[in-house]
């Protein structure tokens, strides 16, 4: 990913300082997420996804992605949400997180969207699970809340490692 | 509200007047008591001498009862609390409803009031943590009242009852909690207040309005909690 993905605010008339970046944002049950486009490889149409035996819960199993295997995560249940059946827009979204890809599986994908560094508010600190620690911020796209997602914490340490395995 | 219901007349004094004999209050003021014992002693030992002559009057003032001790203790805690901009005088305060439970908010403290909006849940948050409800520029972190002041009383059928209509703002902060009817606002006097004058397990309560019954939020100390993610602690 080209650096010139990150458009600077000086080039785009804001303060210096406020950087713009690019979020791809996708959608998971009734909520808009977003994620740095840095990340983000590539985006799939669901393909099926052989289940590993042995495997984490949070993990949904493998696929084949041009002769490389690709772990895909159960994104609904890391963000402790019920599970749905695969429809025609859900997408395997495929990022570079921790040195590692990986796939994760989402309800469909949006758009990409800039936002400058001043519009993203940080998510109220409370809450102790897993889940709450990968919400990086919030930001408020037109009425619409986008909830941004540290793709670097979606998994703890020792998950990270347990997921290099595959 | 079913007549069995947590917000029966009966049950709700009952709940309420619990309130009025914290066992931490009780707690403390034994352990004042205990504390002052041996100034009583002192002061046993003090009464056995022959009474200061009239013209001495610094005797007089070095004379402390154990009741003038505890009024000084009282009147510390008084102090602190008494930086809030009501308490002194009068003062307004909104009545409003959540789940059959009035409760009350100086108005000095009140954000402002607004309708219940789509909300947006944040995945890892607390139960009683209801989502982020956009208003305009603002993000307002919306608190699920009852689930948070009341949680031994919130089951099912509280939950299913349940009907907020408005999200009433806690001072200038982010954080909002939700409300099913806005009752009324009302002059208060100093005197209207059991205020609560330690802080105890429930420090966002500030006291509880007698004629009512009901309680009267301490919202900075609300907002504190909130902020550390915590909930009402034991609840009302």
């Amino acid at each position: 990913m080209s650096q010139d993905r990150i458009v600077t605010a000086n080039s785009s008339g804001g303060k210096a300082g406020d950087e713009v970046l690019q979020w791809v944002t996708f959608r998971l049950e009734n909520e808009t997420y977003g994620i740095n486009v840095m990340q983000v490889q590539e985006v799939l149409r669901y393909t099926d996804i052989a289940p590993v035996p042995g495997a984490p819960s949070y993990v949904l199993g493998i696929i084949n992605l041009r002769g490389n295997v690709v772990t895909v995560i159960d994104t609904r249940s890391r963000f402790g949400l019920p599970f749905a059946e695969h429809t025609d827009s859900t997408r395997i979204v495929i990022i570079e997180a921790e040195k590692q890809v990986i796939g994760i599986l989402v309800d469909s994908v949006a758009e990409v969207v800039y936002l400058r560094t001043s519009e993203i508010d940080n998510a109220p600190n409370v809450g102790t699970e897993e889940s709450a620690k990968f919400i990086q911020g919030v930001s408020n796209r037109d009425g619409e809340l986008l909830i941004l997602v540290d793709l670097n914490k979606l998994l703890d340490e020792e998950e990270w490692d347990e997921i290099s395995g595959f | 509200m079913s007549k069995s219901g947590f917000a029966s007349e009966k049950v709700m004094r009952n709940y309420l007047s619990a309130l009025l004999v914290d066992e931490d209050e009780t707690a403390l003021a034994q352990a004042d008591k205990e504390k002052l014992r041996p100034v009583e002693k002192l002061l046993e030992k003090v009464n056995v001498i022959e009474q200061p002559p009239k013209a001495v009057p610094v005797e007089k003032q070095a004379v402390t009862t154990p009741e003038r001790v505890l009024d000084k203790v009282e009147q510390a805690v008084a102090k602190e609390l008494s930086k809030k901009e009501y308490r002194s005088g009068e003062f307004q305060a909104l009545f409003f409803d959540v789940a059959g439970l009035t409760v009350a908010v100086p108005l000095t403290e009140l954000g402002g009031i607004h309708r219940m909006d789509k909300l947006n849940q944040l995945p890892g948050k607390p139960p009683w943590f209801m989502g982020v409800m956009l208003h305009r520029e603002e993000k307002i972190n919306v608190v699920n009242s009852a689930l948070w002041v009341m949680p031994e009383k919130y089951d099912e059928n509280m939950e299913n009852e349940l009907d907020y209509q408005y999200i009433i703002m806690l001072d200038d902060s982010r954080w909002g909690i939700a409300c099913g009817e806005l009752v009324n606002t009302v002059t208060l006097s100093q005197d209207d207040v059991k205020w609560r004058e330690q802080a105890g397990r429930r420090p966002w309560l500030a006291g509880l309005i007698k004629e009512r019954m009901c309680a009267l939020l301490d919202v900075s100390a609300m907002i504190e909690l909130l902020e550390q993610g915590q909930d009402s602690g034991t609840g009302l």
